[in-house]
């Protein structure tokens, strides 16, 4: 239930309306129905959603070393354009496993050009078929 | 490592130009019983597979130690996620992993190579012979071809069977459903009709497709082994869903068949199904409807059963002319508990079939096999696909028999009979031995019509009633050596002329004559 709650609480605040004023009206619906109780349970399921939703239209470029960034961040250029993020949004995170190259993932999206899945089709391709 | 693998390697690299194409993707954030809540994927469409990211963080050589891809397939689409079930291992999937979108809907490879062979509900090879080379992609959920489309059920698909192709006959493009407790004999039906379609001639051969839903692996392996060792295999596909898999591929098997069946219907060839069985995919079917939060109905089903097996079934057809002319004959299988068939999922099935074969376990535990109860067995239009030569021997068998079981009853409690009753009873017995039949060993139909007709016209009224199945095996091979031509015409004209009623009656008197001994008293 309180799951329910703190969807209708985010969808109030993506709504428009102001944090303050929408926890205010549910704590008024709340109170009007003896759910008060709720509170804290909606609180935390809220900060579940909040997490959620900032992994989802958060977003990573993985690079293999830190000094392929700066070509990374450049190559990512036209992508993060088309996607409609700002390159100062961009989180930075180094994955030697990726051999070479960059990963950029986040809004549902996947680019990876990187050596590791180049390698990977390339062995897929010559070893499995 | 060998040079031509190298040569591989050596012209891939020199091909590669490294793509920047973005994949729709999701994340996992839950995942349990073979079903995973994805988180994004808002674009992705109802039945469309998804591939699970294992490779993220892992090292390259550990990602080439990898399995394949594992899949997985979309059943929900909700609000802020998606529900699909994995198309393999659970343990392999794991929260926070990535998924990708395929923008594919889920199809099968089908191809001519398939044949012989046994494939998993993916279509993917699972007796180690090595992959397909060259497959078509065959949607696994298609629509089933419209009216138009559609002919009329006129060839009969012969099964080798007596009791079956005499009284309760199949034609190509039909749906009978075989139904029966457990341990009646319902996959031999099933087995010794695919073995039958050896006694066809090739051109007009079915290809056979046998898919196997939550069975034993043994049981299976036993089937694989039976076809090929009779040489059936050659036209015969084996799709396996064993209990050890997931029930989303168990719940898929049936479709994946129909799939590959439709290629070869597609191609204006006969192709025979056969589900074992549909009992198994419900339960499969109920469990990952409940695992996926669908709204239970009555014995927990969801609510869309009946469409499951009605939408599988309808895709049994014969196509016209203009559509090429192939069929798909269906023999789904259900499997009832203590011979309730009045339960949910079978009567579901029998509304959905043209007609049905009850296996009787009384029947089988008196040796009498195949154990059909012809009381209650029917076929709605096989008839109309019934040779003439078998319809002329095998009208009044049905009726013979249903007297006679109605006389078997009264017989417990009455001790004098009359003489006409007596005579009906001993001639339902020795019919009911004729129809007796050992498995794997079904008979062709022109045999088929000679046996019948001579226990039409008394020939075995003078035998021993325990002795009614030696003498018509005998009977049968005399037939072979002595007369091939006169079997060889009734199978190519399919019909009893006057002629060659009158050679098989003095076929009956040469036997009669060469084999006084077997026919001497009751």
């Amino acid at each position: 239930m309180e799951q329910t709650y703190a969807q209708a609480l985010w969808k109030m605040v993506e709504g428009g309306m102001s944090p303050v004023k929408a926890v205010h009206a549910l704590r008024d619906l709340l109170k009007l129905r003896g759910r008060e109780a709720l509170l804290p349970r909606i609180g935390r399921a809220f900060a579940r959603i909040a997490q959620r939703e900032g992994k989802r239209t958060g977003i990573t470029l993985s690079v293999a070393r830190e000094k392929d960034e700066r070509a990374a961040k450049s190559a990512v250029k036209t992508i993060l354009a088309e996607i409609g993020v700002e390159p100062k949004e961009v989180n930075i995170l180094v994955d030697d496993s990726l051999i070479g190259g960059w990963r950029l993932e986040g809004k549902e999206t996947l680019v990876d050009a990187s050596h590791k899945k180049e390698l990977l089709e390339l062995f897929n391709r010559s070893v499995r078929a | 490592m060998d040079a031509s693998t190298v040569e591989k390697i050596v012209k891939e690299i020199e091909n590669i130009a490294p793509s920047h194409e973005g994949a729709h993707v999701g994340k996992v954030v839950a995942v349990g019983d073979g079903v995973v809540a994805i988180d994004g994927l808002s674009k992705a469409v109802m039945s469309e597979i998804v591939v699970f990211e294992e490779g993220k963080g892992k090292k390259l050589k550990d990602s080439m130690e990898a399995q394949g891809e594992l899949y997985g397939l979309i059943l929900n689409l909700e609000e802020d996620g998606v529900r699909a079930s994995i198309l393999g291992e659970t343990s392999r999937v794991s929260e926070g992993m990535t998924v990708k979108s395929t923008g594919r809907i889920l199809s099968v490879p089908a191809s001519e190579e398939m044949l012989g062979r046994v494939v998993n509900a993916l279509g993917e090879p699972a007796d180690g012979k090595g992959p397909f080379k060259k497959t078509t992609m065959m949607p696994v959920e298609r629509q089933a071809a419209g009216v138009i489309d559609r002919k009329g059920v006129s060839v009969p698909l012969q099964t080798g069977i007596k009791a079956i192709d005499a009284m309760i006959p199949i034609g190509r493009g039909q749906r009978e459903l075989i139904i029966g407790d457990r341990g009646t004999g319902k996959t031999t039906v099933a087995i010794d009709t695919i073995l039958n379609q050896k006694n066809e001639p090739k051109d007009k051969r079915p290809i056979c497709i046998y898919v196997a839903i939550g069975q034993k692996e043994s049981k299976t392996a036993r089937i694989a082994q039976q076809l090929r060792e009779q040489g059936a295999m050659e036209y015969t596909i084996i799709v396996d869903a064993p209990a050890s898999t997931p029930a989303a591929l168990q719940y898929l098997a049936p479709f994946s068949g129909v799939a590959i069946g439709e290629y070869f219907m597609d191609q204006g060839k006969d192709v025979l199904i056969i589900y074992d069985d549909l009992s198994k995919q419900a339960t499969a079917y109920r469990q990952l409807s409940l695992l996926l939060r669908r709204p239970p109905g009555r014995e927990a089903y969801p609510g869309d059963i009946f469409y499951l097996h009605s939408r599988l079934l309808e895709r049994a057809c014969r196509l016209s002319e203009e559509k090429g002319g192939g069929s798909i004959t269906a023999l789904p299988i259900i499997e009832t508990q203590e011979g309730d068939v009045t339960g949910y999922i079978p009567t579901n099935v029998i509304s959905i079939t043209d007609g049905q074969m009850f296996l009787i376990a009384d029947l089988f535990n008196k040796g009498i096999r195949p154990a059909i109860d012809v009381g209650i067995s029917v076929s709605r239009v096989g008839a109309a696909a019934q040779t003439k030569a078998m319809k002329g021997v095998a009208g009044g068998i049905k009726l013979e028999l249903a007297q006679f079981r109605d006389l078997e009853a009264f017989m417990q409690f009455a001790s004098d009979l009359d003489k006409e009753t007596a005579d009906r009873i001993e001639s339902g017995r020795r019919m009911v031995e004729v129809l007796k039949q050992k498995n794997g060993a079904p008979i062709p139909v022109e045999k088929q019509v000679a046996i019948l007709y001579a226990a039409g016209h008394k020939f075995f009224a003078e035998v021993p009633v325990n002795k009614v199945t030696a003498v018509e095996a005998q009977f049968t091979q005399f037939l072979d050596a002595q007369y091939a031509k006169t079997l060889a015409e009734i199978k190519k004209t399919g019909q009893l002329s006057d002629e060659l009623k009158k050679t098989l009656n003095i076929a009956m008197n040469e036997f009669k004559l060469a084999h006084k001994e077997l026919f001497a008293s009751r």
